[in-house]
Formats: structure tokens, sequence, C-alpha cells
């Protein structure tokens, strides 16, 4: 995939300075809270709109402040998986899984049967939503991202309020979509350790400033120390 | 139990109270959701306007409606000479008053509703690909729905008590504009207070039956996410 | 399921019709409410078709006319509103005739102690009751006689002015004026009060009800028909009852 993203915005008491280009499949977004992944996320979905951007994916400019070019959300075929999942609370899993589908069936390997096995959600299909666990919701929401064949996945922290036992059960299942959808993916984390898991590459950014690509494992040579106040926060012993 | 002159007037009062509401409803519910949502140049003059109709003494609201309405107004003139069509003191005028009053109360109550509804899930399904009208429809009016009925229900009582505009525009005729409020009001004009009395004990009870229907349509708990 | 019957309910509403076809719409004075009532019975009993009253002040009524209030007979407590509708021709031509005077009274409750030697004392009370005295045609008269003895200046502050005159009535009976003036027909209805002054026919305005045919009805033959009742014996008996007086013979 190739997606270019530049941005110079700024809102109410923070700022987003981002340049990047990525080639490979799935994309690591790197930093503290609040550096501004979650808004990078959000300008290149279209969610949010920044002063100046520019946005192109495999070819398709998205957004380009200076053109006057605004390609609305629902056009983009971006999958967005947000951090609070933001799952429809009032329709079924069914209903929730084929909303960005008309049918259910986009073909291999889009077919609600196939990604509902995959992520080993097939039995919770009738249920509603409000009557399923973490690491479950965690599962259908990223099945309904997948069901509506986007060409680009944006999952932000999709591990972050699980525990380290279900983080462990899911890092295969996202490792098993990286590679049988070979979908390009942002991956935004906190945690160098599902960066590592994971990315081809990384975007690291700090206070709002993101521009090179590092691989994974840089993150932990450039921030040692960083990354040992991390570690000893997950609990890990390397 | 209830006599056909008062079985005739709470009739005409409920079947013009819910024309009124089948009207607004539709503009009601998409500018409470594009001032819900949207920021645009003449957001607050629009807010301004569709206030208006609360904080005005209705009277004004009614002399308005009349001098637009009426035989010589600019609207009912051109009716009434090309199109043979009367407005004024006819019940599309006390419909149109009713519209009018209860216009903001239903705006105000589903534009809160709506903002209550996080606007993520609305942001999520236009990722997945759905139109405006989808995401509406589907996202946004079911998770509102609570908010949506009471703001309905308020819309639909404020028109069966509307009293100041209707008498203005609309006038207190007997089987064809003699709502409920204003049939009480003449009545005590003209000193029989025992019917007025009985015509405000119905005028209680449907409310409470209006206000009762209300809290059975819309089961408690059923909104709001986990 | 729930909305099935809710609007069900609403067909039902909507497929009654509002109002009857073949039935007589009358507008008519305030005043002329007990009576007429009894005399639209009598009608109806006899085999006249429906006949739906609307009571309000003559110049309540006078304004619904003109701006195009769906009536076939119109009955006026004064000749003035008669002769706005004329002016904008919404009489049927030919149809009108003056029907009925009556009498201004002064009247307090029955328990009140006040009392009058003659009509301008009446500036003695502290609020008095009248219809509308710029508008109504029984505050119109009850401000012409006032000003006639020079006493409506003393007077004008006092006054309380309501819808029509039975509102007045209402408002000296329910005790929120101290006395009020109406007509002798109004306080001959009233069982709380009493007539405390009774304007003579020499010096009060001259009363007269007026009745007409409105251009814009639908059934003129019927209307015709109506007036006629209103006008024979049998009625003219009635509004006797009532107290009201024959019409004043023209100038």
């Amino acid at each position: 995939m190739s997606l270019v993203v530049k941005i110079d915005a700024a809102w109410p008491g923070f700022r987003l300075r981002i340049d990047f280009a990525a080639e490979h499949g799935m994309t690591g977004v790197f930093g503290r809270s609040g550096a501004g992944k979650t808004s990078l996320l959000d300008v290149v979905a279209g969610v949010r709109k920044a002063s100046r951007a520019f946005v192109k994916l495999n070819g398709d400019v998205l957004a380009d402040t200076a053109g006057g070019i605004f390609v609305p959300v629902r056009r983009r075929r971006i999958g967005y998986v947000p951090q609070n999942l933001s799952l429809f609370p009032h329709l079924s899993v069914r209903r929730n899984l084929l909303y960005g589908s008309s049918d259910g069936d986009g073909g291999e390997p889009f077919s609600l049967a196939h990604v509902t096995e995959l992520l080993e959600i097939a039995p919770l299909i009738e249920r509603e939503i409000t009557h399923l666990s973490g690491g479950e919701l965690q599962r259908v929401a990223l099945a309904r991202a997948l069901l509506s064949r986007p060409r680009l996945l944006l999952l932000d922290e999709p591990l972050a309020s699980l525990d380290a036992d279900l983080k462990a059960r899911i890092i295969p299942f996202l490792r098993r979509i990286r590679d049988e959808f070979g979908i390009p993916t942002l991956y935004v984390s906190h945690d160098p350790m599902e960066m590592v898991a994971l990315c081809q590459d990384v975007l690291v950014i700090e206070l709002g400033e993101g521009r090179q690509l590092h691989a994974p494992g840089e993150i932990f040579e450039q921030r040692v120390e960083t990354v040992y106040r991390f570690r000893a926060s997950v609990g890990q012993c390397d | 139990m209830i006599r056909p002159e008062e079985w005739q007037v709470l009739r005409l009062t409920v079947v013009l109270a819910a024309l009124s509401n089948l009207s607004i409803l539709a503009p009601g519910l998409a500018l409470a959701w594009v001032l819900a949502r949207g920021d645009w140049p003449a957001k607050s003059l629009v807010e301004t306007i569709v206030t208006l109709p609360l904080a005005m003494p209705p009277v004004a609201t009614g002399l308005i409606l009349l001098k637009l309405l009426g035989r010589r107004g600019v609207i009912g003139k051109y009716l009434h000479e090309s199109l043979h069509f009367d407005i004024a003191f006819t019940w599309r005028a006390v419909v149109i008053a009713m519209a009018v009053m209860s216009f903001p109360l239903l705006v105000r109550t589903c534009r809160t509703a709506f903002a209550q509804v996080d606007p993520r899930l609305e942001q999520i399904a236009r990722t997945l690909g759905a139109s405006d009208p989808r995401v509406f429809f589907t996202i946004t009016l079911p998770l509102a729905r609570r908010g949506v009925v009471a703001g309905s229900l308020l819309a639909f009582a404020r028109a069966l008590g509307e009293f100041g505009a209707t008498i203005m525009v609309a006038g207190n005729i007997p089987g064809r504009t003699s709502t409920l409020p204003l049939a009480i009001y003449h009545l005590v004009q003209l000193g029989q207070d025992a019917q007025a009395y009985r015509m405000m004990l119905i005028s209680i009870l449907i409310t409470f039956a209006a206000v009762w229907l209300g809290e059975r349509l819309v089961p408690r708990g059923k909104e709001g996410g986990p | 399921m729930k909305r099935c019957g809710v609007s069900l309910i609403f067909m039902c509403l909507f497929a009654v019709p509002l109002t009857n076809a073949a039935e007589l719409t009358v507008f008519a004075a305030a005043s002329l409410m007990d009576a007429l009532k009894e005399i639209g019975a009598r009608w109806e009993q006899a085999g006249g078709e429906s006949v739906v009253f609307n009571f309000a002040s003559s110049s309540t009524l006078e304004q619904q006319i003109s701006a195009g209030a769906p009536a076939d007979l119109f009955l006026s407590a004064d000749e003035a509103k008669m002769d706005q509708l004329a002016k904008q021709d919404l009489i049927l031509p030919g149809t009108r005739e003056s029907i009925l005077s009556n009498t201004l009274v002064i009247v307090v409750r029955k328990e009140s102690r006040l009392s009058l030697t003659k009509a301008a004392d009446i500036a003695n009370v502290a609020a008095l009751a009248l219809a509308e005295p710029q508008t109504v045609p029984a505050g119109i008269y009850a401000r012409e006689y006032l000003e006639k003895i020079g006493a409506w200046n003393a007077v004008k502050s006092k006054v309380i002015p309501t819808e029509n005159v039975r509102a007045a009535l209402a408002a000296v009976e329910a005790g929120n004026a101290d006395a009020g003036i109406v007509y002798k027909t109004d306080a001959a209805i009233s069982k709380e009060l009493k007539i405390a002054w009774e304007v003579p026919a020499s010096e009060g305005p001259k009363i007269s009800y007026a009745a007409a045919i409105l251009r814009a009805t639908g059934q003129p033959e019927l209307a015709r028909k109506f007036l006629a009742w209103l006008t024979s014996p049998e009625a003219k008996q009635s509004f006797h009852k009532y107290g009201f007086l024959p019409p004043a013979p023209h100038d």
C-alpha cells in the first residue's frame, strides 16, 4: 500500500504536525497518551477536519486542503476501530457486524462466515451487544470494520483495556487479519511490545510531532528509559 | 357522561393537535438534528427564529399569523381570490397556530436528545459507509427515541392547550375552531361556569392520557450503551 | 402493536365528519343566549333542522364575519355592527330588520347596601363592570348613557371592561366588581343580583337589536325560515318572557 499523510494543524490547546509515507502492511503509531495518535487517525478517516492536511491512499487523494479536496467519510472506505469500540448499543451483534456491508457476503475473505470464524465470534452473532465480555466486544468491533471491506484499517489501542492474558489471546487474531486480509493498517498503541509483535514499521509521535518511521526494534534502542518504564508497568521481565 | 357538544370540542381539539404534530414532526426532527450536529454561519439566527414563538406573547404571534393568512393578508388574499381558499377562521388556522407554537418545544427537546447521542457512534457509522439520512434513521433516532417521544408529547400537549395565537387567527367558532381552551374561556366569558368546569376536567383528563400513553410507548432503560 | 392501536384511534377520529352539512349557524349577541336557546329548541322540536349558535359580543362576531367566518344569520345587539357589515356588502340585501329592544340597568349583589338616589351616584363604587365600552354594544350603550348624565369622567377609572355583557354580569356575581351595567334581560336570569337602578327609556340610549341573513350563507331558504321563526308571535312571546322589548320605531 502507499499511504501518504501530511498534517499541519492546530486545535485549542493542541497541535499536530505529521509527515510520513508508509509502504508496508501494518504500520504502528507509537506515543504517549495525549501525543496526538487518535487525532491522526481521525484526520485520516475524515472524521476530524484539519486546517492543513494531505492524505493520499493508494494513489487516491482523500484530502487536500490546498486543492480544496475533501472526500466525505462515507466514501473513504476506511475501517475504524476506535478506542471505545463504538459498537451500536441498540443493535444486535449481527446488525452491528453487517452495518457496513450490504449483504454480509462480500466475497471471500470478507464473508460473514469467514470473518466470524476467523475471530471466533460465530456463536455470538444473535446476541445483544450488552451481553458480551470485553474481549468479545473487541473482536466484534474488528469484525465489523473488516466486513465493510475497507481499503485501510485504523486500529486505536485495540488491546488497551484488556488484561495480559486476553491480549496474548487476541494478538494472534490481529496477525491473522494482517496476513489473511493484507489490508494496510495503522495500529495505534503506547505499548512497544505490541509494535514489535505486529508492525513492520512505526511512526513515533511526540507532542503532536511525528515525522519519522522507525523499525520497531529501534524504539527500544532510542528510548531505553521510557521502555523500561513501560515494561515495568506491563509487568514483564526481560 | 360527556355531552355531544363537549365530545365535539374534544374531538376537534385532539384531531387538530394530532394533525399539527404530524405536520411539524419531519421538519422539526430535521432541524433539531442539524442544530445538534451542524456548525454553519446562520446557525444562531435560525436558533433565535425558532425560539421566538416560545418567547413572544402568543397573541402577538397570532396577530402576525392573522396579518399573513387573513383575507386581507399577504398570503391569505392571494389564496382567497385566486383559489377561493380560506385559512383564517378555519380549522387550518387552528392547525397552523398549534404548529407554530409547539414547533420550538419539539425542536429544542429533540435537539437535546440528539446531542446526547454519542457523536462517535454516528462517525463510525459513516466510516462504515452510511449516508447522513441512514445515520439519522438507524443510529441517531433510535438512540434518541425517548427524547423524541417526549418532545412530541410536549408539542402535542402544547397544541392541545394553545389559546392566544389560536383565538387571534382562528377565532372561536363552534364546530370549526372551538378548541378546548377556547371553549373554556368562552364559557367563562358567558358566565357558564358549571360547563366551563366540566370542560376543564375533560382538559385535565386528556392531558393525563397523553402523558400516560407516552410513558407506556417508551419503556425505560432501553436506550444507552453498555 | 401499540402503534397499530394508536393509529386506529386516529383513523376513527378522522373518519367521523367534524361538522354537519344541513345545519344552520347563527351568530348572536351574548345577551340573547338564554332566549335563543329556548327558541332554537322549539324550532328543532317543531321539525326544524339543527341550529348551532355562536354567542359572543356583537363586536367579536362582526370581526369574525368580516374575516370570513361561516355563518348564516347574524343577530347583533346594535345597529352599528350591522351597518359595518352592510358597508362591506356582507349582508343579503332585503333581509335586514330590527327585531328587539332592551333596557339598561345597574345591578349589584343582593346583599349589597349600595343605594342610588340618582344614576350619577354610580361614581361612588370602587369597581364597575361594563362590557368593553369602546366596542361592545352593551358597553357602548352604558358609556353613552353615563356621558349623557355627566358621570362618565368620574366613573372611567373604575371601569372593569369585559369581553361581553354576560362576563360583566359574572364579574358582579363573583364579587369582582361592586356593580355592573347590563341589560335588564341579563339581570333577570341572575339569581344573585338585584337591580339598583333602571334606566328609563326616555333617558337611556336607543337600544336596537338588528338581524340579517349573511351573503355568504349556504342555505338562504333555511335562513329565511329561521328568521321568520324568530319574528313569529310565538318567538316574540319567548323574548317578552325574558324581558326583551319590541323594537323601537325607526326615526
